[in-house]
């Protein structure tokens, strides 16, 4: 992916004079958290589960759950949001939001309302953080998260399930590869430029593909941690504009066939059609509670 | 009324042109045989019921929605008047993705307030075309004869050009460019996938030369395309649009005080006979071939 070692010495440089990155310009630092809204948190839990996730910790005042396993962390939210352009938890459950960790949570979120993101008013309760977060695609939101080195923002709005390891170790070594968006027709030049203008996402060359769903374009992270596809829907005769949304996300593996075998012990299904089944590039499970799908794709980039 | 099949698809009616509450208006426009509606802002804040309710008007209707307008005066504000614009920008959007509408047509500022840089014109415009992406609107600039710094269609081009956002393109207008005597060569320079849509209106005299008469006949004076004395220059600009490659919608921006106090059945005949002049004549446009299938739009023709 990137050259380490020039890696490296640029990020010395910007710890020591806070040169600020033109090409990554909110510090975008990998993805914090998923997560999914359901009025069906522990159906979707059991999937959780089942995928290598461990409960870890639920939220003060809202029936919220943290799970995770690795670097990955996953939020089950069945508490209803109130206002317009807000997930109203259903039975399937959906991609309610992606937290991004950012150098700087209030300036990245400054940067991009300037730029044209939509405010979410957020709604916090006493002695809650106050996350800042905009509207993304269909309902979902984009938080920003600065809180992820020396203490995180579960340590305050969240308890610790006793008796749990907080800190489970990944499966497969799995870790976030990136998250699959269903758009509408023609949307595709809309959308390159609502995430390079905004976050600072850039396209990679149509040649560079990954998994075994190479359909639409690929972008990569300013910081390269992470990619967002976009997919269009099949060309026809569309009479109804199919709804815009977080379709999937992505986990990286380094040995994808390994990481299948071992899924399938715990219970999961994977996709296998004539044009989709697992191989040595990646693998979709199949999709449970009505669409809920992880895809798994080989992931060669350093630890 | 005459039902014979007439392929004017592509040519709309602006619900402005009509009196009366929505509901009549859009069920005069459906009988009338157009397919698509312009809606105002005006028609949709003012339904009784609210927004909700205007929307689902709208969609039991049938007709497609070809745009939502008009949002005024935003660009090149700075301070407090810019973030009172993006608020009253981001109410207009919310509306517009309320009823259905893809399109929200931006007129170029006539603020004393306003800046004449276009670079800042052209930033302010791309922020609003961000803003509209997650709501999937396009955005439409559209010169104002009287505008500040912005009066004819290259001008607006330029503006669009310098923004260089994908869901953002321009309007033409052709009252406006009869008002401000633009030269319909300019046309050539336009890239016609960033025309995102072309408002017809004419006017029954020559010349609009000050500000005043040109508000004056916007607002009050103008017809229907084949009704005034530019009707050999309208055909000409909608040849050329056609010409250059131009597939977009045609709305007829009719603001007309005579019309307004008519019954929107006589006004809509009006509109039909123009628009059947504009399609069969100035375009010649044949009816689509029964299994000719058509992506966009959803008119009762085929």
């Amino acid at each position: 992916m990137t050259s380490s070692a020039s890696t490296a010495s640029a990020a010395a440089v910007t710890d020591r004079e806070q040169i600020l990155d033109a090409s990554n310009p909110l510090g975008i630092d990998g993805i914090e958290f998923i997560e999914y809204a359901t009025t069906k948190p522990q159906a979707l839990g059991q999937v959780l589960e089942t995928m290598g996730f461990h409960p870890i910790a639920r939220h003060r005042s809202r029936e919220v759950l943290l799970y995770r396993q690795g670097g990955m962390n996953v939020i089950v939210n069945a508490h209803a949001a109130a206002g317009p352009r807000t997930v109203a938890p259903r039975e399937t459950p959906v991609i309610a939001a992606v937290a991004l960790r950012v150098r700087d949570a209030a300036a990245a979120y400054r940067h991009v309302i300037e730029a044209g993101a939509w405010a979410v008013p957020t709604q916090v309760e006493v002695m809650e953080l106050n996350i800042p977060a905009i509207h993304g695609v269909g309902a979902s939101r984009i938080y920003f998260v600065d809180r992820y080195r020396e203490f995180s923002i579960y340590d305050v709005d969240f308890t610790l399930i006793p008796t749990v390891d907080p800190r489970p170790p990944a499966l497969a070594g799995m870790r976030w590869f990136g998250i699959v968006q269903y758009i509408g027709t023609d949307r595709m030049e809309d959308w390159i430029e609502f995430y390079g203008e905004l976050f600072g996402f850039r396209t990679v060359p149509d040649a560079e593909r990954y998994g075994i769903l190479p359909k639409g374009r690929i972008l990569k992270s300013p910081d390269s941690s992470f990619f967002l596809q976009l997919i269009e829907p099949k060309p026809g005769i569309v009479d109804v504009e199919p709804e815009e949304t977080l379709q999937r996300v992505g986990l990286g593996v380094p040995d994808v066939l390994a990481a299948v075998a071992l899924l399938r012990t715990r219970g999961v299904s994977f996709v296998e059609t004539g044009d989709v089944h697992p191989d040595a590039r990646g693998a979709l499970t199949e999709g449970r509670l009505g669409g809920v799908m992880f895809e798994l794709v080989h992931d060669a980039r350093p630890v | 009324m005459d039902t014979a099949p007439i392929n004017f698809d592509d040519f709309g009616m602006d619900a402005v042109s009509l009196a009366g509450p929505l509901a009549a208006k859009l069920a005069a426009i459906r009988d009338a045989g157009f397919a698509q509606v312009m809606l105002s802002a005006t028609d949709i804040a003012g339904h009784p019921g609210g927004v909700d309710a205007a929307a689902r008007l709208v969609r039991a209707s049938g007709l497609r929605v070809t745009g939502f307008q008009v949002l005024r005066d935003f660009e090149g504000l700075s301070g407090r008047l810019h973030d009172y614009k993006i608020d009253i920008a981001k109410a207009m959007l919310a509306m517009c993705s309320a009823i259905g509408s893809r399109v929200l047509v931006v007129t170029s500022s006539t603020s004393t307030h306003a800046t004449t840089d276009p670079d800042v014109l052209a930033r302010d415009l791309r922020k609003l075309a961000m803003l509209a992406v997650p709501l999937g609107i396009r955005i439409v600039y559209e010169a104002l004869s009287w505008g500040r710094a912005v009066r004819e269609f290259p001008d607006a081009w330029d503006i669009v050009c310098r923004a260089d956002a994908p869901n953002l393109g321009i309007g033409i207008d052709s009252l406006h460019a009869f008002a401000a005597k633009s030269s319909l060569d300019d046309l050539d320079i336009l890239a016609s996938d960033k025309i995102f849509l072309v408002q017809l209106a004419d006017f029954m005299w020559q010349e609009a030369t000050s500000t005043e008469e040109r508000i004056d006949t916007a607002r009050h004076f103008s017809v229907f395309p084949g009704e005034g004395v530019h009707s050999r220059a309208l055909a000409e600009l909608v040849t050329r649009l056609d010409a250059i490659g131009y597939r977009g919608d045609y709305s007829f921006e009719v603001f007309n005080d005579d019309y307004g106090q008519l019954p929107p059945a006589v006004v809509c005949e009006r509109a039909r006979r123009s628009a059947i002049w504009l399609s069969q004549d100035v375009l010649q446009r044949s009816m689509p071939l029964p299994n000719q299938i058509r992506l966009r739009g959803r008119g009762p023709s085929s």
